[in-house]
């Protein structure tokens, strides 16, 4: 099957006017499958706008190719965007003088759609929207989630099968952002779109996303279904919530519980008046002796539940590990070069 | 955390469905093809676009023509030395309303580009099927329209009041449109300097102000020192005021202009400073895309 979005040794330098080149994206390489729901992550400045700019044909890559449904971003450019709709990151992406019936109407005809099939796929975006009333009114005047959703329905209007999002929630409340979201779930659930999503919400991007391509610096770092990279700090741990403030060494001094494994593994964390107790989930007998031992400090227990890695914790275990090992790399290379000057200098 | 809530529970379901395979979900319906045959229709669009733009800003085009007005009135005072030379009037009237389009052209197409670039809206056209230049070259028709709308009621409100005589003739159309064709050729110039400058409003500036006092609307042009005289031939307008006042107000035919040759000097310059143009924009615009500066302002 022809991948939705196919990027090979994708590669961006940027030339500044001082002359210093800026590697934005190296050598990148990505296959996105159709349908598919993936999340381009990482900090400010990884590269990640650049890879959406490139994937749209707004921005030159300095190597390498993009594809979009088999159809090369560079020499077929014309067939190829109108495989896409994108929403860029922070920007209008849409005239707010004008109308959301206007806009749309205008995003459509500019994709070459016309006559009554475009203006009753407007009909139906802006009624799904629940704007249908609101219709002629000017965009400046919506709250900034309904224009971030006309910013949307716009760039679905052509019905591309691809959907490139580039922080959309951005500056957004939280009403907004959780509206936005489920437009989002929606493509990904009903409508069959591929989608690609950037964001700084991970939270968001664990609910939504099948897989995340993980960047720092231009590079890719980590490419992985959800589920592989949460396995990466996977830890089977119990959580006990207890009310009140439990002391470090208040379960140790119980006798039934020094003698089971969990024992040397308890640790105990506060949070806004309760009390979170962590043991290892590795023996269900353990776990009863330790609701026995809590249940023997006289304090209430809220909940027990098991504990679940968040790509958050995954994303920061991740960029902190590439952090160290180009520093390591950087200091390998760092002697060498040293040497090089020393021999250089004992041989002058 | 697994804590069981509604909306995480909502939440679980649909990473059930998104976990599926992909092939598993609806699949969506293959893009409709756009041809060459959808870019008249896009030009149009683009054109309908900036009409409806122009008439959202209604109290600007409302002072620009008030502006327009008193600038022409306070000139033609300053020409007769205090007096209303009405005998002079439709010639300058004629270069001045040649002027006015080429300060629209000029100003509109580096604001608009800039405004676009500033509002992301620049970068959505670039996802369109249709060339960029195509759909420049419609937003430059809306401009045309509401310039001559503008200038229109203008006009009818001279020859209203000072009664002032300017000679409706068919053949002024065909010289209009070489000229504009020259004159928007020059605005994609300052276009494509907008992609990469962003700031070029002192450029326009200076561009207008050479128009207005170099371009044959208050002063004719031959009697400008020779050097200056050959700067101002370059300029897009200056050929197109002459001849338009050859057919306007001379009253001399088409065949009449070609024959002593300043048709065929229109015609020369419009067509190389729409190609000129045309190529710059497209070099900037590459540029700006090797750049990384569409977005960006």
């Amino acid at each position: 099957m022809t991948p939705a979005i196919e990027i090979q040794n994708l590669s961006k330098i940027y030339r500044k006017r001082s002359g210093i080149p800026t590697k934005a994206v190296e050598q990148l390489n990505l296959s996105i499958a159709p349908g598919e729901v993936i999340g381009l992550l990482g900090a400010n400045g990884a590269g990640k706008t650049t890879t959406i700019k490139m994937i749209c044909g707004l921005v030159e890559p300095t190597a390498g190719h993009v594809a979009l449904n088999g159809y090369d971003v560079a020499r077929q450019r014309s067939i190829a965007v109108q495989q896409i709709g994108a929403v860029l990151e922070g920007t209008r992406n849409i005239y707010w003088r004008l109308s959301a019936w206007q806009n749309l109407l205008y995003f459509g005809r500019l994709k070459g759609q016309r006559g009554s099939a475009l203006k009753q796929r407007a009909q139906a975006l802006l009624s799904e929207l629940e704007l249908w009333d609101r219709r002629h009114e000017p965009v400046r005047d919506f709250s900034r989630g309904m224009q971030q959703k006309v910013a949307i329905a716009c760039a679905l209007v052509a019905d591309p099968p691809i959907v490139l999002l580039d922080e959309p929630t951005l500056g957004l409340d939280v009403q907004a952002a959780r509206t936005v979201k489920e437009w989002i779930r929606e493509l990904a659930l009903h409508r069959g779109k591929t989608v690609v999503l950037t964001t700084h919400q991970l939270d968001m991007a664990q609910e939504l996303c099948q897989r995340v391509a993980i960047m720092r610096q231009g590079r890719l770092i980590a490419e992985e279904p959800i589920s592989t990279l949460l396995d990466l700090l996977r830890n089977e741990q119990y959580e006990l919530r207890v009310e009140g403030h439990l002391p470090q060494d208040a379960l140790q001094l119980s006798p039934q519980l020094a003698q089971t494994p969990i024992a040397n593994a308890l640790t105990i964390t506060h949070d806004n008046g309760h009390s979170i107790v962590s043991c290892p989930a590795s023996s269900q007998e353990a776990l009863y002796d330790l609701l026995s031992a809590v249940q023997q400090t006289g304090m209430s227990l809220i909940s027990v539940q098991r504990a679940e890695p968040k790509l958050e914790d995954v994303f920061v275990h991740l960029m902190e590990s590439d952090l160290m090992e180009s520093a390591r790399a950087e200091g390998e290379k760092r002697p060498a070069r040293l040497g090089k000057n020393t021999e250089r200098k004992e041989a002058a | 955390m697994s804590t069981l809530t509604p909306e995480s529970a909502s939440a679980a379901k649909s990473i059930d469905v998104l976990a599926a395979a992909p092939s598993e979900r609806t699949a969506p319906a293959a893009p409709v093809q756009v041809g060459i045959g959808a870019w008249p229709g896009i030009l149009l669009n683009e054109t309908h676009k900036g009409l409806l733009l122009s008439w959202s800003y209604k109290f600007n085009l409302l002072t620009m023509m008030l502006t327009m007005g008193f600038i022409f009135i306070g000139i033609v005072f300053f020409m007769g030395r205090g007096d209303l030379d009405r005998a002079a009037i439709p010639s300058a009237l004629l270069g001045y309303l040649m002027w006015f389009y080429a300060l629209t052209a000029i100003s509109n197409m580096s604001w608009d580009l800039r405004e676009e670039a500033q509002t992301g809206t620049l970068e959505q056209r670039y996802l369109s099927p249709a060339p960029t230049g195509l759909i420049q070259l419609g937003r430059s028709f809306s401009n045309l329209i509401t310039t001559t709308i503008i200038v229109g009621l203008f006009t009818l409100v001279l020859v209203l009041l000072l009664g002032v005589e300017l000679p409706l003739r068919l053949a002024a159309i065909p010289v209009f449109i070489l000229t504009m064709m020259g004159l928007y050729g020059f605005g994609f110039l300052i276009g494509g300097a907008t992609l990469i400058f962003k700031q070029v409003e002192s450029l326009a500036n200076l561009v207008q102000n050479m128009l207005l006092f170099l371009n044959g609307a208050f002063l004719p042009v031959d009697r400008l020192p020779t050097w200056l005289a050959v700067i101002a031939y370059t300029l897009p307008t200056t050929q197109g005021i002459i001849v338009m006042r050859k057919v306007v107000l001379e009253g001399e035919s088409l065949l009449a202009v070609w024959a002593d040759g300043s048709l065929v000097w229109l015609l020369l310059h419009s067509v190389v400073y729409f190609v000129v143009g045309w190529v710059v924009f497209d070099f900037c615009e590459r540029k700006a895309r090797r750049d990384g500066l569409l977005g960006q302002y």
